[in-house]
């Protein structure tokens, strides 16, 4: 079911894409106008999987304040509350989490035009949770031994890498999508106790962790600001006498 | 061109999650008990050389770890996490000895699909010497490594 909705909303997104060229007319153009934002958002995507699945809840909102038409300072926090139980063992974890760091756009300003961002987010993570392991089976030829772990409080730091995409829907509504790839730094508990998963950060089984985020946002203009188009280079013109094969190579790449 | 680019790149950053969430829980294929690992050398040599046969009892236990086991180098003890101690009763060749383990142990988290186990520390084992001429211990900490522990000497 989680899947099912991550392939719908991505192919809504996708098709949805346009590229912006500015202002509408035929003439080439020098600069164009891109708004600077302060944006609000949520993640619609935990709370989707919760209805799914009501073992984990993740909740997230961010605030983005664009420093210029490529970089924006970024801030969120969230809250999870995680639960896992197999054969074996049964562990729960809950706690706030929050992240602070720099969303650049790759976008060129005549594609964006203030509307569309397509780029990377570079954060720092921290995240403050209590975690417990309610169950813990283990049998071996001498039996089966159940205990249990108390609650614990920990702390774990960890970067992420967010390329994503967000597009405007209506005037002042966005909606977009982010890939993350995190690396936990630290974490409080004991080397043998590493927990399941880190709020925020998610599963610490693997060296990186992958999550996926759809947000919904809210954007207010502050300012605007004009920004210089770089004109294209002009293609070289055909070397007379050249072979057909190179020439149809350098044809194909510009 | 930048239109192609960014259709591709927009394509490109949505396959690449779906992949990533198409993926299947994944299952455990770690080892999930700390067994003591012991190599079965020969005095006389000095080298490994597995005995004819090897029988490994829990003391007190009807059920056999190994029975009349014969090709075996190093043999494998498990240890019970909710005693500080372990006797086993073990049949070199037909002749037998006692080897008893002092140890402390502490939970140890695998991973998310194996969940977690116990690890020891163990002390000096004790042993009678009716074929067993001594045990040199190698590695105090007990892991689900592959790994020596200790070697017996017979």
């Amino acid at each position: 079911m989680r899947r099912i909705c991550a392939y719908i909303i991505s192919v809504v997104l996708f098709s949805g894409y346009t590229p912006v060229h500015g202002q509408d007319t035929d003439a080439p153009q020098d600069s164009v106008t891109i708004p600077l934002k302060v944006s609000f958002g949520m993640d619609v995507s935990g709370p989707v999987i919760y209805f799914t699945n009501k073992n984990i809840l993740n909740t997230e909102a961010y605030f983005l304040y664009d420093l210029d038409h490529k970089k924006a300072l970024h801030a969120s926090g969230g809250y999870s509350n995680y639960k896992y139980s197999q054969y074996n063992y049964s562990y729960r974890n809950k706690g706030i989490f929050f992240k602070a760091g720099v969303d650049f756009n790759i976008l060129k300003p005549e594609i964006s035009g203030g509307k569309y961002w397509g780029g990377v987010g570079l954060l720092y993570g921290l995240s403050r949770f209590t975690w417990q392991v309610d169950s813990f089976s283990h049998k071996n030829y001498w039996g089966k031994h159940i205990v249990s772990m108390p609650e614990q409080s920990d702390w774990g730091h960890y970067l992420e890498v967010s390329p994503g995409f967000r597009a405007e829907l209506l005037k002042n509504l966005s909606i977009g999508w982010s890939i993350s790839l995190r690396k936990l730094l630290f974490t409080s508990a004991p080397k043998d106790l590493k927990p399941a998963y880190i709020p925020g950060y998610g599963s610490t089984g693997n060296a990186i962790s992958f999550g996926m985020n759809y947000f919904i946002t809210f954007n207010f203009a502050f300012k605007k600001i004009r920004v210089g188009i770089k004109p294209e280079t002009p293609p070289e013109p055909e070397e007379e006498g050249g072979s057909g094969m190179g020439t149809g190579i350098i044809r194909g790449i510009m | 061109m930048r239109k192609q680019f960014v259709k591709i790149f927009s394509a490109l950053l949505i396959i690449i999650p779906a992949f990533i969430y198409s993926c299947t829980p994944g299952s455990c294929f770690e080892e999930t008990e700390a067994k003591v690992k012991a190599s079965m050398y020969q005095s006389l040599s000095e080298k490994i050389v597995a005995p004819d046969s090897v029988s490994l009892f829990g003391l007190e236990r009807d059920s056999a770890i190994y029975k009349k086991t014969s090709n075996v180098t190093s043999i494998l003890f498990p240890l019970d996490p909710a005693s500080g101690t372990c006797t086993f009763l073990i049949k070199i060749n037909g002749v037998s000895d006692t080897v008893t383990f002092s140890y402390s142990s502490h939970v140890h988290f695998i991973s998310k699909e194996c969940g977690y186990t116990y690890y020891f520390s163990i002390e000096q084992p004790v042993t009678t010497n009716n074929i067993i001429d001594k045990i040199v211990l190698t590695k105090k900490t007990i892991t689900t490594l592959n790994e020596e522990n200790m070697r017996i000497y017979y």
